[in-house]
């Protein structure tokens, strides 16, 4: 009996270990593993310390239209500076953001939740990350799929094979996807429109690249 | 080649007399007179239109980021701001409601409860007309200089003052009109706006601001 049950267990658990890693290709189905072309991947569209990157961005919040202008800057070799403002120029949130440091330079009221705070960090921190350690790749006729690991997260990168651009990151527990970040860029060197979208909770942030100096 | 040194040393040391020297403060008399002036041609104001430039100034930048676009303004409390370049937005105040048109997508807030909406809404209306001489809600000093009349302002309301540290308006000394808007949100950072082509109580069809 005693040997049946632990054969049962490991049936089980054998089933889930199948079904869990069937569920992690889920976001790479129909691509097929291939041997790593580099160990790192590095991403440059906010990378350039002298650019002002400055967006106009839309969040739709479970069903909450907000508006405003974003604003990023990579002020040193680790860190950028973020700062969201409304289209009258009034800053909403100020926040100084690396892989290890998250600092709040100021906030109004109203966005001052722990909640808020936590999923903005964590967005903020996949789009302005710079350099991904690949542990995997994965191809298709269109896409080159490298897998990138932070902690309990896989970072899904997919390039284009037609123009060698970075244009989605999908961001998954083991088992869901929990956010997609679509990238409509310009050589590879900034990002023209990028899309955030979650899945866990009804968050959408649209950003479109602002021409800043007017004539 | 010394005395080139020393000059261009001098020249260092004195300029930031010279501009300081620029701004200097009103007396109680010029005061009087100058807030009884805006008070007559902000009276005299029916409606307003004007074409704007906004430069967001952020210490880390390298550069302002530049909007520009139209603004009507219809006494006492109608106001649109519409910004056209490099966004179409346009965001409308009107009896404690603050209507937004995003890009076509459109959408409406009601502020009449919001005490700190309602202040702002009559800060930015009273700006454009230049009638914001509230002793009750703003520490208010004045400065002059050559062309221009400057009026500073700074909120009473600690809640406001978490928003606009101090809000700067200059006005145009030959017809006493606001040509600049300052917002200050901290030294290092403000919201400056530049009206231009300014036509004062042309006929503006009312229906704008119900869209």
């Amino acid at each position: 009996m005693q040997k049946l049950t632990n054969q049962y267990l490991v049936n089980s658990l054998f089933l889930l270990l199948i079904v869990s890693s069937c569920s992690t290709l889920n976001v790479v189905k129909g691509y097929n593993l291939v041997a790593l072309e580099k160990d790192s991947f590095e991403v440059s569209y906010f990378s350039n310390p002298e650019m002002d990157y400055v967006y106009k961005a839309n969040i739709t919040v479970y069903g909450n239209e907000l508006s405003g202008i974003f604003i990023a800057k990579k002020i040193n070799d680790t860190t950028h500076r973020v700062v969201f403002t409304t289209e009258f120029g009034n800053k909403l949130l100020d926040f100084e953001i690396s892989e290890t440091e998250f600092k709040i330079n100021s906030i109004v009221e109203e966005l001052n939740r722990k909640m808020l705070i936590s999923t903005l960090k964590s967005d903020f921190r996949l789009l302005l990350h710079n350099h991904y350690v690949v542990k995997e790749q994965y191809d298709n006729n269109v896409n080159k799929v490298f897998l990138s690991k932070e902690g309990k997260m896989n970072n899904y990168l997919f390039v284009s094979k037609s123009d060698n651009t970075l244009n989605k990151i999908v961001c998954s527990t083991k088992r869901k996807e929990k956010i997609n970040l679509f990238i409509t860029s310009e050589n590879n060197i900034f990002a023209k429109k990028i899309i955030i979208q979650h899945y866990n909770i009804k968050l959408r942030i649209e950003l479109n690249y602002l021409q800043t100096k007017l004539n | 080649m010394k005395i080139r040194v020393y000059f261009v040393l001098l020249l260092f040391c004195v300029y930031p007399f010279i501009s300081f020297a620029q701004e200097q403060k009103m007396s109680e008399n010029e005061i009087v007179i100058f807030k009884q002036v805006v008070k007559e041609v902000s009276k005299k104001i029916k409606t307003l239109s004007t074409d704007f430039t906004q430069y967001k100034h952020l210490d880390f930048l390298s550069k302002d980021i530049e909007s520009s676009g139209k603004m009507l303004f219809v006494a006492p409390s109608l106001l649109q701001w519409q910004y056209k370049k490099p966004y179409s937005y346009s965001i409308i105040f009107k009896s404690g409601k603050i209507m937004i048109d995003d890009e076509g997508k459109k959408s409406a807030i009601d502020v009449g409860n919001s005490k700190i909406f309602g202040k702002i809404n009559k800060l930015i209306a009273g700006s454009v007309s230049g009638d914001m001489f509230d002793d009750k809600e703003f520490t208010i000093s004045y400065f002059k200089n050559k062309t221009n009349t400057i009026a500073k302002f700074i909120p009473k309301d600690a809640n406001l003052k978490k928003y606009i540290k101090q809000i700067e308006l200059t006005f145009d000394k030959e017809d006493t009109t606001v040509i600049q808007v300052k917002l200050l949100e901290s030294s290092e950072d403000y919201t400056r706006i530049v009206l231009k082509n300014k036509v004062l109580n042309a006929k503006i069809d009312e229906s704008i601001f119900s869209k």
